[in-house]
């Protein structure tokens, strides 16, 4: 245990510059996550009910 | 205090007759009577004061929060992991801050679609002028005969107002795309004519050629050429 906690702050948290791009690195997959995990629910619930769920039928109507 | 005040008339009565030395033994053999004097003799008894042999400074035990572990890394990994997800988080709220601005500035949609105008090219026949409304603006599409192209390239251009050679106007030479107001005060010039076979702004007689560029009349510079692209045959999108 105070082998993995060292080498995980001998890794990101020393240097100072590496902390920040830590940081910011966290910060971008947060947000990738948080936005794809928050899409995916949005979908969920309105499933059936989007454009793109939708659209297959309206186009295959227009081509006939 | 009647002892301070009969051992401070002593002390100022004796002050000139003795030496320093002996002002000063005085001086804390004062301090020390009065001081023990007081502690035996003071009528006041403080209602704070508890008795002597009860401690009354409690200190908590501190034990619950002490490091157990071995090493200082586990509470030092876990401090610098909670700062840096606050400045994750913090990144992220000034990020979405700097985002909304500029979504808010950027053009929308309804802006961006009338930004680009698509025309099919197999309408207009070898010869002939189209005029089109892009942007507010007229822009003319000529397509050109061989005899107007090779005209277009053949002109001197180095002599010219404006010297451009034909290459620069046009990216295919059958196609001339240009915007179709005057560069001398905005009018918008009438096709197929003027004495080059171009264009004539009717406003103050400036005379284009068939490459668009400025041959006589007031204008400074050739007819301004858009950005366009042909995405595939036969079709063009300008914007």
């Amino acid at each position: 245990m105070a082998g993995i906690s060292s080498s995980i702050y001998n890794l990101l948290f020393r240097k100072n510059t590496v902390m920040l791009g830590t940081v910011f690195a966290a910060a971008f997959a947060v947000e990738m996550a948080w936005d794809t995990a928050s899409a995916s629910i949005w979908d969920n619930i309105n499933k059936g009910r989007q454009w793109k769920d939708i659209k297959q039928k309206y186009l295959e109507a227009a081509e006939e | 205090m009647p002892a301070l005040t009969t051992s401070t008339r002593t002390l100022a009565r004796t002050w000139t007759a003795h030496q320093l030395p002996a002002a000063r033994a005085a001086c804390s053999a004062l301090q020390t009577r009065s001081l023990s004097e007081a502690s035996a003799s003071s009528s006041f008894d403080s209602p704070f004061k508890a008795s002597s042999s009860e401690r009354t400074t409690k200190i908590p035990s501190f034990a619950k929060y002490r490091n157990n572990a071995s090493g200082e890394s586990g509470p030092k990994v876990f401090q610098y992991f909670m700062v840096g997800t606050m400045g994750a988080l913090s990144a992220l709220g000034a990020k979405a801050t700097v985002n909304d601005f500029l979504v808010n500035m950027s053009a929308s949609a309804d802006v961006l679609a009338q930004a680009k105008v698509e025309i099919d090219l197999a309408a207009i026949p070898e010869g002939k002028n189209v005029i089109i409304k892009w942007r507010g603006k007229p822009v003319f599409i000529r397509h050109r005969t061989e005899a107007e192209i090779k005209e277009a390239e053949d002109t001197k251009w180095e002599s010219l107002r404006d010297p451009q050679p034909d290459s620069d106007r046009v990216k295919r030479p059958d196609w001339l795309i240009m915007l179709g107001v005057c560069t001398h005060l905005g009018c918008v010039p009438i096709g197929e004519a003027g004495d080059y076979g171009g264009w004539f702004c009717p406003c103050h007689g400036s005379h284009y050629d068939i490459s668009g560029r400025i041959r006589k009349g007031p204008a400074p510079l050739n007819l301004e050429v858009p950005v366009y692209d042909f995405p595939e045959e036969g079709k063009v999108v300008i914007g």
